[in-house]
Parts: C-alpha cells; structure tokens; sequence
C-alpha cells in the first residue's frame, strides 16, 4: 500500500522537475559514427575504433533539463529491417551519414527515404548528420547534400541538416541545441504542432551555420 | 478468533483461493505489453505484466510468430530502465521469446553490455540469454567474453558461462567451444563445488565423441579426486558409461584381475556424501556381468541406507536392491531383515519395492507370512505397482510350486479387489501361467476364475475365461458346476460374451460322452437360438445342428447312438480348429487375394503348418558389442542386404516360381562368402514338395566393375535325391547394390530327400568402370568366383511348429507308436551332456519343448524333448536321454512321426557309433 502510494508521489515530483524527456533514434549504415556520437554527446569523450553495434544500445544522458534516451541502432543490412520497430513515437530521428564514403551515399539515401515514408513515423522531425567532416574529400557543404539525398522532397517531416565531425567536437553543440529545442517543443506543445511545421521547405529554415573551421 | 476460523475454512475449500494468475488472458496481456513502449515508463506495473506474460508462456499458451516478435520488441524497450528486479524479468521473458519471435538477435548488443557491467546478477544471466538467443555466426563474436567468465572468480558468472556453453553445444551452435578446454580446465580447481561440477559435465561433452580422450579424462580425474560431490557423482556415471561401452572380450581377458576403474567405484563407496556412495552403489550395481563378489561392499552400503530417516535414501536403496534382486537375489539376501522392516513403511512406494524384493529373496517358508502383510496394504496402492506384485507372486508361484496353494488363495483375494483392467489382466495371465506349469492347480485356477466371472466389467477378460473353461471344464472331474457359471453368463452378459459362453457350453457337449450332460447343454442353449444377437444365435444354431442337440430340444424324445454321437463330435471339433498357424493362413489368403485369381478356390490344405522363419533369429545382427555393430553398420552401408521380415517374400515375386506357390520352409540366410571379399553371396534355401530354390543374394563390392549375367553354377553331383534345374540369373550386378537370382532344382520322385553338399561357383561377365564418371567400358569379358560349399542337411528340411504342445505328453500319446524307432548311440565327439544337447538340436532343427533345451554343464544325464514339422508337413517328436559315459555321452532316442521312414532317415542323420 504505502510503497505503492510512495512511488505514485515520486513520479508526480519526477514529471515536476524532469518534464522534458525526449526520445531519439539514431539510424544509418553502418560505420557511420553512430555509436561514436551517442557516446560524445553523454560522456564528451571521443574513443575510437568501436566494434560493429549488433542489434542495439540504449543511452540515458541528461543535457540541458532533458533527458535524453538514445536508441542507437545497427547500420548493418540485417538489423536496417527493424528501425522502424524503434522510431514509433519518438521525438525525434537522427539519421547519421559517413560524409566521406561518396561510394554509400546512394545506399543511404534509399534507407533514409525509406524508412521516412513510413506512415508511422509521419510528423517526426529529422535531423541528418553529414559526419566525419574532418576527413579529407568529406562533403561539408549542406546544400549539396540536401540535394545528393533528396531531401526537399521529404513532405511530411521537418527536416534538418547539419555538417559534423564527432572527432573533433564540430559543430556538436548546435546537434544538441537543435535536440533540445525539438525535445522541449514537443514536450510542451503537443505532437500536433510537430505535423504542422513540417511541411516547410526544410533547405531555407534549417541550413546551419557555415563551419568555422 | 470466528474471522480466523472463516479463513481457514476458505483455504480449505480449494475452489475458494484465488490464484494471482487466475483469469489471465492472451488477449489482455497481449494488450498490457503495449505499456513498455511508454515514454515514462511503470517499471512497477511492466514487472507485473511481465509475470502475467511468463506465467501464460509457461502455461503453454501459444504466440504466433507475429504476437511472440511484437511482444519481443516492446520488452527490449525495457533494457531503458536499470531496475534489477526488472531487468531479470526482461531476461527471462526474452528466453522464453527467443524460440518464437524473429529477429531475437537484437538485444546482442545490450546483453554483451551487461555482461561487461560490473554486476554479478547482470553478468551471469546475460550470458545465459545471450547464448540462447545467438546462432551459430554470431558465437564467434561473443566467445571472448564466455571465455572470460569461464575462468571469472564469482561462481555465479563462471558456472552461466559454462553452462551455456553446453546448451551451445546441443543445440550445435558449439563449434567454438570446442577451443575452450584450456579455460574448461581451468574452471576444474575453482574453489566452487558447484562451477567444478559445471566444468567436468562441459568437459565432457566437449570430448564425448572421442572415446580415447573421454577415457583419460575420467582416469586422471578418478586420480586427482574431485572436491565436489556433484562432479563425483558425475565421473561415477561417465566411468559407468565407458565400462559400459567397452566390449565384452575385454572383460573377459581381464578376468581374475579387477576391472578397470572398480577400484575408484568401490572408494567412492566411502565418500563422506550419501549422493557419491548411492551413486557409486548403483554403478556397481549395474555394472555388466557383475559378479557377486564385486556387489558384496555395494550391497551392504545399501543395506545401511535402508535403515536412514531421510525416505529418499531409503527408496533409492530399495530401488537398487529390488532391481538386483531380479537378476542375483541370493546377493540381496542379506538385507532381508531390513527390508522386512520396510513393508510397514509410510511411504507406499518404498513398501512396495521392499515387498517385490523380499518376493524374490525370501525363502520358502517366509512366503506365508509376506502374503499377509502384503494384503493389508495392496488397496492402498496404485495399479502399477499392484501389477509389479502380481507378477512377482507368479515368479514365485513357479519358484516353489509347493506352496502354490497360499499364493493362489492370494491371487484369488487379488482378484475380489478393487482394481483397473491391467491389474486384473496381470492376475488372469498369473492364473493361466499357473495352469500350465502345475497341473494339480487346474481346478482351483478354474474356481477361481469362475467366481472372477460372476462380477467382471471387462469383456475382453470374461470371454477369455469362458474359452479357457470350454477348454479345460469338459476334462475336469466335475463338468458340471462349470456349466453353472457359464449359462449365468448367458443370462446376464452382453452380447459378445453371451456368444463366448455358447461356445464354451458347447465344448462341454462336444467333450462329453454322458447322456444327460449333452442333454442339459442342449436345454440351456435352446433360449440362446432365439438371442437377439445374431452372432450368439448363429452360434447356439450351429453348435445345435453339428452336434445333435436338436433332439433335445424339441422334444421328439428319440437319443442318437453313441457312435453317431461321436462322429458329430469329432466333425465339430475339427471344423473349429484351423489346420495351421493363423500368421501362414493369413499370409496365404492376402497372396490369394493379391494374384486376383477368384475362379480357382483357395485350399486351406496348402498352407505350410511349419512357423515362418522371421529377421529375429539373424545371429550377426543381435550381437550388441560395440564392434560387431560397428562391422554390422558398416556393412549396411555398403549395401549389404539385410534379410526381409518374410523370407520367401522375394521369391514369391519372381514370375518362373509363382506356379509353385509358398514353400515348406525358407531357410535363414547363410553366408558363402568372407564378410571381406571382392563379392559376397548369400544364400536363401527355400524348399517345395517338388522342388529345391536357391535363392542368392549377391553384392559387387569393387567400384571400378559392373557385373552383367550374374548367376550360380550349381554342382548337386554330391549330393542326393536332386535332378535337372533351371537358373535364373541376374541381368546386372552394380556396385554396392545387391542383386537376386535362382537356381531352381527338381526333387527325384525315388523317395530320396535332399540332403548333401553342394558346389557352388558364381559366373559373370565383368565390364570395368570408370569409378569417377560411372561409365561402363562396351566390351566385357567372362569370369567366375568361387562360393563356399552348401550343405543341406536335416536341420534344413526341418521345420519348426508354429505353436509349441502345452503337453508335450498328451501330444507323445496322441502320436502313438505305430510309427516309432528306437536307438542308441555313443556320441564320442562330446565330453558333456551340455554340447551334446546343443549339438543335437542344431543338427535335426527342432523345437525343444517344456524348457529342455537347457542344461548343466555338470549334469550327469539329461532329457530333451523335441518336436518338429518334416517336410511336406509332418509331424515329428523326439524323446532323447543323455547320460554322461566314459568316453563320451551316451543318447538314447525314441522318434515318434506320422510317417515311419521320416523317422528312419532322422535316426540315421544322428552321428555316433551304435
């Protein structure tokens, strides 16, 4: 009875002070980086050389009076099948691409088209990540790449690019405004106001800054 | 106080209690799972769905694939929280999924995360997940860290890790633990009993199919002694096994000398823990061929146990003991006083045992006082064992005959008791055992039985009993109060047994040669033409005609005269009984059936009275040692033919022979050849009235031939009372497929019988072959090989009856002398009375009777009685005396047959000097 009642008191205090939870799924083929930025965004150290994900990881991390759970999942073909099993219902989906590996860009273009035109994952806003822009012969400019991916004919999600390099921390901080902000949104608003805003023109609204470096 | 009272009587009805789990439902669960997709989530409320859902799947409600791979991927939400109550769910729920769901392999990488995590809990049952839900591929990526915990101090983490390993294995995803016998090693001197025990199953199961390895193992494990009892008790069953395995001729060389490894079993016997010594007893126990010096340690460590507290020492020891008893009950004897003690015992089950045991070791005299403490408890207990009494009263019974009155008034009182069909089945086969072993309890049996009758609910067995008393009443001193019990039936029964007491009432009128009994039989019947069954009426109609009831029946007054009466009786008689074994009659009518030839009748005169020979008696293939099976196999595979259940099965099929319809007698198959040759050929003798068939089976075991035009040149110039033949060869013989063919020889009309050796030579055109491509060469050239020599003797000409005489007296009398001969013989070339027997049946082929076939090897003399069908069908009994002489063993025979010339050429064909 009272433990009962104890725990019913402690989430009413959690929902008070950790309101602004948010859910993100991180897709892309693998060798992307996915791993790698899951683990800079909640420990802030870059560490190299990881082993393939195989299925999934599940990170808590608290930024900025959100919690943040990332579900990282394997780029591999096999697992590809199941992302959308982990994209219901989220906040928001990041989708990372290795912008250096010219050579995938049409594989991944066809899974993130895919996997967007999805009924159950309409409204979610997307952000995509060109990474590894420290790599010589990366693409870095994100016009181009709104076009090598075809993201103006993405309708019904609000979606945004950024160029990043997860080694050298670039352009890591405005990755995890944009998360936030979409957290807070949607924790605040409803999933409605989400919908709305999406069928914007991403290119115009969304474009990052330039690189500094 | 009163609310109190009110609940307990609540918990005492059972219907009362509410399970936490009734009522739950696939639907409602299914739903419920929805609640682990929740952005915040209940860890409380998904622990209690998760229970629901774990209690439905271990109830054995079925989750479609789909259902099974929806729920799957809701519950890998839940690796979010970190809840260990939670997290222990999620594992199990995903163990459970695993085998139905898709796509389980996605949680690798949250198990592998939780098996690096610095939580013991997490760690170990992380392993054992992960390896459920890995396949084969994948092993490979995780055998790092499996390795790892293998040799981890906790002895939590290290035994998941080793088993795990051997559901690896099993489930033959265990390549990769193959390399890990360093770790496996090393994981034996863990200070754990429970990871050394763990260590030793996986070590073992790694090595099993390695019979050498397996073997040092054990030996230098029973060196080295293991500290934990689990893993004793584990190397005691894996010695058990190699000693078991190991071939017989082994054992026999080491004779005199202690057998391997009985040394560690019999220290094992002073282990401080009661598992090792059970254990360790039980091997011995078991052990092949045990003899009883080697069971006198074991025997008496089980004997201690009898008397613990603790009831599963005492049942494991009692179980033992009764299972020796049945093979070597002196060895048990000494326990008896124990076991005594036993009988009263609380638990049924242990007082049964102890109870069958004694049966077994008790002595003659405390036979008397067993029964009677065995019937104050044999209600109480279950049919099964009630069974295992009964038939070990029956074993007694034969044992000592004399007291067959105290056992048969307990069988009787058996019989009064409640109880299912396979207990009173069990007792009616105990009775009808009886009757034929000793004869003087035939009217108690019959009383019994009868009283039996008069309340049976199973029709099966009151219809066997109303055959069994129209077949014995009509010869007992006092018919009559038989006939009591059997018209009772025919008043008050259904249908089918009504039709078996008119059958049964018959045979005391057809068995019968006074007046007013055939006159009564004929009264009682008369109600029956009526019955409203037509079988029973067929059967009162029948039995009234053939046998002149109707008289009788109608009154008219007028008797027949004796003479007529017993013509009818003789002509009832042998219409009711078949002139051959029903197996060959039914063999015959499905031919009959088969060849589609209605215009022809079938004549039941043709069908062979000699038993079919069947695969059972094949010699090389019922030796169980290791290496004859393994030579067996292989010779399987080299396509060796293994003989068909009927043996003229094949010869029947051929087009020439069919005219000739089934034969006397088919012989088993003989080898003519070494087991190792470039062909081999066996050979099937099948005998007619008119004929002899050869029929060879012939493998070509050289790839690189193929042989055309096979056939077997037959030499009968040796031999007797055969002329012209006709051979039917085979058109191709290639590798490794066996081929038929024939030889059909005519049998001479002068009387003389088949009998002497016959040369045989195989012929052949050899092609060779290109054993990669399997093309023949065009060309071919003749060859031939020669076949061990055929003897055909006596023993091939004789047959054995399909039904053994219940009396081989009564037989020996129905025969009568008319057709006797009587010799003598001095058979030098034995120097016992035992080879003497043995060689007499090999050499006529017949079937001994009443158990005399076997004999002491130290008997002074011995009786052998035989009895055989000669071709074309007749009847023949052997009465033998063996008396051991100084030279030799002296026999004495007396033939008896239907035909006074096949006993002359039977007595001739024995051997000796007059």
């Amino acid at each position: 009875m009272f433990s009962a009642l104890w725990q019913s008191i402690l989430e009413w205090l959690q929902t008070l002070f950790f309101q602004q939870e948010m859910e993100l799924t991180i897709l892309g083929l693998q060798n992307a980086g996915k791993t790698t930025l899951v683990n800079l965004i909640s420990t802030g150290d870059f560490t190299d050389d990881r082993i393939p994900t195989v299925g999934f990881n599940m990170r808590r991390v608290q930024k900025g009076g959100v919690t943040l759970k990332m579900w990282d999942l394997g780029g591999q073909a096999r697992f590809r099948t199941m992302w959308e099993r982990y994209c219901r219902g989220v906040s928001a989906v990041v989708f990372v691409i290795d912008a250096a590996d010219e050579d995938r860009f049409e594989t991944a273009r066809v899974e993130l088209q895919d996997i967007l035109s999805r009924r159950a994952l309409d409204g979610i806003p997307v952000l995509v990540l060109a990474n590894k822009s420290d790599l010589p012969g990366a693409i870095k400019d994100v016009d181009e790449m709104v076009d090598v991916f075809g993201l103006k004919d993405i309708h019904n999600h609000e979606v945004s690019v950024y160029s990043i390099s997860a080694k050298n921390s670039t352009n890591i901080d405005v990755t995890l405004q944009w998360l936030i902000d979409h957290g807070s949104k949607k924790a605040s608003s409803s999933t409605a106001a989400a919908v709305v805003s999406a069928p914007d023109p991403p290119s115009t609204s969304t474009i990052p800054p330039k690189p500094s470096s | 106080m009163v609310s109190d009272e009110r609940a307990l009587a609540k918990m005492k009805d059972e219907d009362l209690i509410l399970s936490p789990f009734d009522g739950i439902e696939k639907g409602a669960v299914l739903q419920e799972c929805r609640i682990f997709n929740d952005l915040q989530l209940n860890t409380r409320r998904c622990e209690q769905v998760l229970i629901r859902l774990l209690y439905l799947v271990g109830q054995g409600d079925h989750l479609s694939s789909e259902e099974a791979t929806n729920v799957f991927f809701s519950v890998t939400k839940l690796f979010q929280a970190n809840e260990p109550s939670l997290r222990r769910l999620v594992y199990l729920a995903i163990k459970e999924l695993a085998h139905t769901a898709e796509e389980v392999i996605i949680v690798t990488n949250c198990l592998t995360k939780d098996i690096n995590s610095d939580v013991d809990m997490y760690r170990a049952n992380a392993t054992r997940v992960l390896c459920k839900i890995t396949d084969a591929q994948m092993v490979q990526q995780i055998e790092r860290y499996l390795k790892q915990e293998i040799v981890d101090r906790n002895p939590v983490v290290a035994s998941a890790a080793l088993v795990s390993g051997q559901q690896l294995i099993m489930h033959n995803k265990g390549d990769v633990v193959r390399r890990w016998v360093n770790e496996v090693t090393q994981a034996l001197d863990h200070k754990s009993p429970m990871v050394q025990y763990h260590a030793l199953a996986l070590l073992y199961l790694i090595k099993q199919h390695d019979r050498l390895a397996v073997s040092k193992l054990v030996q230098s494990m029973c060196r080295q002694g293991v500290r934990s009892p689990m893993a004793t008790v584990l190397l005691i069953r894996y010695v058990a096994r190699i000693i078991a395995d190991e071939p017989p001729s082994q054992v026999q060389d080491a004779y005199g000398e202690p057998r391997p490894f009985f040394g560690f079993l019999e220290a094992c016997l002073k282990h401080r823990s009661d598992v090792v010594i059970y254990e360790a007893s039980r091997a011995i126990a078991n052990l092949p061929n045990v003899t009883p010096t080697e069971l006198q340690h074991a025997v008496s460590i089980l004997q201690r146990f009898l008397v613990q507290p603790k009831p599963s020492l005492r049942f494991a020891a009692i179980r033992t003991l009764n299972q020796i008893a049945s093979t070597m009950p002196l060895a048990v004897t000494s326990c008896n006083a124990d076991m005594e003690v036993l009988i009263a015992d609380h638990n049924r089950s242990i007082a049964t045992l102890a109870i069958t045991t004694l049966l077994r070791t008790g002595s003659e005299n405390s036979i008397e006082r067993l029964l009677k403490q065995i019937q104050t408890f044999l209600s109480d207990i279950a049919d099964e064992f009630k069974v295992k009494v009964v038939s070990a009263i029956h074993a007694l019974c034969i044992k000592y005959p004399s007291k067959y009155y105290a056992l048969m008034n307990f069988l009787g009182n058996a019989l009064r008791e409640e109880g299912g069909f396979e207990f009173k089945r069990a007792i009616v086969d105990a009775y009808l055992g009886l009757m034929d072993k000793i004869p003087e309890s035939k009217e108690t049996c019959l009383s019994h039985l009868c009283e039996f009758i008069e309340d049976c609910e199973h029709t099966q067995l009151s219809t066997r009993i109303l055959h069994l008393l129209g077949k014995e009443g009509p010869s007992m001193p006092e018919p009559g109060k038989y006939i009591r019990y059997i018209y009772n039936r025919l008043i008050l029964e259904n249908a089918t047994v009504r039709a078996a007491a008119v059958s049964a009432l018959s045979s005391f009128a057809a068995g019968s040669a006074s007046e007013s009994l055939r006159k009564s039989v004929a009264v009682l019947l008369r109600q029956s033409l009526m019955d409203s069954d037509d079988e029973v009426r067929d059967r009162a109609t029948f039995f009234s005609k053939s046998l002149g009831l109707e008289a009788y029946q109608k009154h008219t007054g007028e008797s027949r005269n004796p003479e007529e009466v017993s013509k009818m009786q003789e002509g009832t008689k042998n219409m009711l009984s078949l002139p051959c074994p029903i197996a060959n009659l039914e063999a015959e009518l499905l031919l009959y059936v088969a060849s589609g030839n209605s215009e022809q009748a079938f004549d039941i005169s043709s069908v062979s009275k000699a038993a079919m020979m069947s695969t059972a008696g094949h010699p090389t293939l019922e030796t169980g040692d290791a290496t004859n099976r393994q030579s067996a196999l292989g010779r399987a595979q080299r396509g060796r033919p293994t003989p068909p259940a009927d043996l003229a099965a094949e010869v029947l099929k051929v087009p020439d022979f069919t005219s000739l319809g089934r034969p006397f007698k088919s012989c088993p198959p003989k080898d003519l050849t070494e087991a190792e040759t470039e062909y081999t050929a066996q050979v099937i003798v099948h005998l007619y009235e008119s004929h002899v068939i050869l029929e060879f089976v012939c493998v070509n075991t050289l790839n690189d031939q193929l042989l055309e035009n096979v056939f077997v040149q037959v030499d009968t110039s040796a031999a007797s009372g055969l002329g012209g033949m006709t051979i039917v060869p085979a058109a191709r013989l290639a590798y490794g497929e066996p081929a038929r063919n024939y030889v059909s020889i005519e049998r001479t009309d002068d009387g003389e019988y088949p009998l002497g050796d016959l040369a045989c030579t195989m012929k052949f055109i050899v092609k060779d072959v290109d054993p990669s491509t399997g093309e023949p060469d065009e060309e071919g050239y003749e060859d031939e090989y020669g076949l061990d020599d055929l003897p055909l003797t006596i023993s091939n000409l004789m047959a054995k009856p399909a039904e053994l005489p219940g009396s081989f007296k009564a037989a020996w009398e129905a025969l009568g002398p008319d057709n006797e001969v009587a010799d003598s013989f001095l058979l030098e070339q034995h120097d016992n009375v035992a080879s003497a027997v043995k060689g007499m049946m090999a050499l006529l082929g017949m079937a001994p009777c009443e158990g005399t076939e076997v004999a002491n090897d130290r008997a002074r003399g011995h009786i052998l009685l035989m009895t055989g069908v000669f071709m074309p069908g007749i009847q023949v009994m052997l009465h033998s005396k063996f008396t051991v002489a100084s030279d030799g063993v002296n026999l004495e025979i007396v033939l008896r047959s239907e035909d006074l010339s096949i006993s002359e050429v039977l007595a001739n064909s024995i051997t000796g000097t007059e």
